[in-house]
């Protein structure tokens, strides 16, 4: 459905992406592991179209692109049939829960006004915030922000959702709610890319996991076959040093 | 020291005339440099080549001189050049310096408070998160779309309190529009004193009037930020 | 119309420029008589004593809505009255004294507002942990509280300055000779020949002075602001 080739991005003489290639199937929790720096977070953007990559190409269901001189029509096709859940929520401050959600639908979508309210309304239900509609983002938690932030997702129907260290941001009591809702996003058959540092969503969710390094996809394969036996040294040593974290952390 | 009561009441009466006229200058600087002024910084802050060069001069320029000079200068310059257009370019005859002066007034602040607001508003600008482009883009919204929405909405209320102090230095600066003969509330003062020579009854008018206009254009800012500024309030508890 | 003369505009600069301590002078002294008075003021709305800050309050409030110019005939034309009628002639006075009282007495309410928010930029834990390692109240003030404060300041003073400067110009309306005073006298000297060009050579001083006045506090800022850098990580 969605596969990307040979993508390359330099920021200011900083080779962040060195030619990474990543296939998504319909149905697919994709899981991005790496250390910091290594690229996922770039790589998603590119995706989106949030960053220019300067190499690389995109193809989406019907449509074949470079990433680097896609034209704006192209660009807005495909952000169309993706949504994206970010870090820091990026909620719209002046929108209540619901217009965040209805925007996507009613401006960019020119869904009817009723309608789109219907559908908003659903997703936010679905994310738990069924008593929250009214309410502006300075006024919610921070994982009931980006609960509100995965409803803007879901309520446009995107044929893939991509996650940007969707928990990063959040107190460690206020996660737990977040990888809630998106494993019952998973269980429902969304398609998903998740960059995450949550080795528990990744071991139990995913049904592809990617590591990174440096730019480059160092290997992928399933769950199982990542945390159990991965048959690259920088991974294992990777899993190592995140295990040893959370041993630390109890 | 004694102060001529009965001279300060009557010209008080005289000068409320003159608020229209202040209020006019004002009210219609705002309505014209203050969409305009909107443009520029959008330009400012999405072209950082030739047009934002040029923007960014203009609101140094004119930020770095007095208001009294751009009015002495404008004021010197205007009416002989449209003279000089009119009748020796246009051919016409026509008498340019028949025109109320108020027209010079117009320009002289739409000129000073283009790069005032220029300014007031890139930096509110500049307080509206990158986050929330991202995200507009993110749900499918174009730039302009997601510009007029989301980024001018929560600039226009970061910009408000800017706006307030920059309208209040509008109204005080048009106090200068004697220089170009308007008939507004200074001047009007002026005229009153030069005769018996009451100029400290006559001045202490103007700083009573200057007073309650102010006052009322900081009533009016804060009617207006309390309304478009929900979206910012916290629940209480 | 007459013709132009660029050149004009250079030729008559040094002249003016001869006046630009008169210029200057007033701003220092403002910035002295005012910024004093606008310490007191600031004193008295971050302490807690009602009556005062009340005061404070309001004589901030009332000068900010009052336009330099009518100020400044108010003081010119007042000040002398008021005092003559204590017994004090103001005959024969430089004209830059009542320059100088009029811009203390609006600078002072700009300068105090500066001057609070500064000290309530910084952070109270700031002050408490001073104290907590045994610095008196005062040591905090003026080696953690008041350093910090100064550089939080300093963006606003620099705007109040030039603005204050600016304002300034208004100085020749009651006849002071500064840059812009002169700048009247060579317009009438020549019946009004070259008034374009001497109100051009003004900008353009008050332009060059602006920008310096920027850059100067710029570099200061930037060289005091060294501990609120946040550190780098190496890309």
């Amino acid at each position: 459905m969605l596969e990307i080739r040979n993508i390359h991005k330099t920021f200011g003489g900083n080779q962040v992406l060195k030619g990474v290639n990543i296939k998504v199937e319909k149905g697919d929790v994709v899981v991005i592991l790496g250390p910091s720096g290594s690229g996922k977070t770039t790589l998603l953007r590119c995706i989106n179209f949030l960053e220019r990559a300067d190499e690389g190409s995109l193809d989406f269901d019907e449509i074949h692109t470079e990433l680097k001189n896609a034209s704006r029509r192209t660009v807005n096709k495909i952000r169309k049939k993706t949504a994206f859940v970010f870090q820091n929520y990026n909620l719209f401050q002046n929108k209540t829960a619901l217009q965040n959600v209805m925007e996507g639908l009613t401006v960019a979508r020119k869904v009817p006004r009723e309608e789109a309210e219907v559908i908003a309304k659903e997703a936010l239900d679905k994310v738990g915030l069924a008593d929250r509609y009214g309410y502006y983002p300075s006024q919610l938690s921070g994982g009931q922000q980006q609960r509100v932030g995965i409803a803007r997702a879901v309520a446009v129907r995107p044929e893939v959702i991509l996650f940007d260290e969707p928990t990063s941001a959040l107190d460690p009591e206020l996660i737990g709610e977040v990888l809630c809702v998106m494993k019952e996003l998973a269980r429902e058959g969304v398609t998903m890319v998740v960059v995450t540092h949550e080795m528990s969503f990744a071991h139990d969710v995913a049904n592809r996991v990617v590591f990174m390094e440096g730019g480059v996809v160092v290997e992928e394969g399933t769950p199982r076959q990542i945390f159990q036996s991965p048959r690259e040294e920088r991974t294992s040593q990777f899993l190592h040093r995140i295990n040893r974290d959370y041993d630390y952390s109890i | 020291m004694e102060l001529n009561t009965k001279f300060m009441g009557e010209t008080l009466v005289k000068v409320l005339a003159g608020i229209p006229v202040t209020l006019e200058i004002t009210v219609f600087t705002l309505l014209i440099a203050g969409p305009l002024a909107f443009l520029s910084a959008v330009a400012r802050a999405e072209n950082r080549k030739v047009a934002g060069r040029l923007i960014a001069g203009y609101v140094s320029f004119i930020r770095g001189t007095p208001v009294i000079l751009q009015i002495l200068f404008l004021y010197s310059l205007l009416p002989s050049l449209l003279n000089h257009l009119i009748r020796n370019v246009l051919q016409l005859d026509y008498n340019i310096f028949d025109w109320n002066p108020v027209v010079y007034a117009y320009v002289v602040f739409i000129v000073n408070n283009l790069a005032v607001l220029t300014e007031v508003f890139r930096s509110a600008l500049q307080t509206v998160n990158q986050g929330q482009l991202e995200a507009g883009l993110a749900v499918g919204m174009t730039k302009r779309q997601t510009y007029l929405r989301i980024i001018i909405p929560q600039a226009m209320v970061a910009a408000m309190p800017n706006l307030c102090n920059s309208t209040i230095g509008l109204l005080k600066s048009t106090s200068l529009a004697y220089m170009m003969g308007v008939k507004e509330i200074t001047s009007i003062a002026r005229t009153a004193a030069a005769y018996g020579y009451d100029y400290i009854e006559a001045y202490l008018d103007v700083f009573f009037v200057y007073l309650v206009l102010c006052t009322v254009v900081q009533l009016i800012f804060k009617g207006i930020e309390k309304r478009i500024s929900v979206y910012k309030q916290r629940l209480a508890g | 119309m007459r013709p132009f003369h660029p050149l004009f505009i250079l030729e008559i600069i040094p002249e003016l420029v001869t006046y630009l301590p008169v210029t200057l002078g007033m701003v220092l002294g403002t910035v002295l008589f005012g910024g004093m008075w606008g310490f007191f003021l600031a004193l008295a709305k971050v302490r807690r004593r009602p009556v005062t800050k009340a005061l404070a309050e309001i004589y901030t409030y009332v000068t900010r809505c009052v336009p330099s110019v009518v100020m400044l005939f108010v003081v010119f034309y007042g000040l002398p009255e008021l005092l003559l009628s204590v017994g004090i002639n103001m005959n024969g006075v430089d004209n830059g004294f009542f320059v100088i009282v009029t811009f203390s007495i609006l600078y002072a309410a700009n300068i105090s507002e500066v001057f609070r928010s500064a000290y309530l930029a910084i952070d109270k834990g700031q002050r408490e942990a001073a104290v907590s390692v045994g610095l008196t109240e005062a040591q905090a003030f003026l080696r953690i509280v008041l350093p910090q404060s100064i550089v939080v300041a300093i963006p606003n003073f620099t705007n109040s300055l030039i603005n204050l400067m600016k304002e300034g110009a208004l100085a020749y309306t009651i006849g002071l000779i500064d840059i812009v005073g002169q700048g009247n006298r060579i317009i009438g000297r020549y019946q009004g020949s070259y008034t374009l060009e001497v109100y051009l050579a003004l900008a353009a001083l008050y332009w060059i002075m602006t920008i310096m006045i920027q850059k100067f506090f710029g570099a200061v800022e930037k060289k005091l602001s060294r501990g609120k850098k946040e550190l780098t990580t190496a890309a």
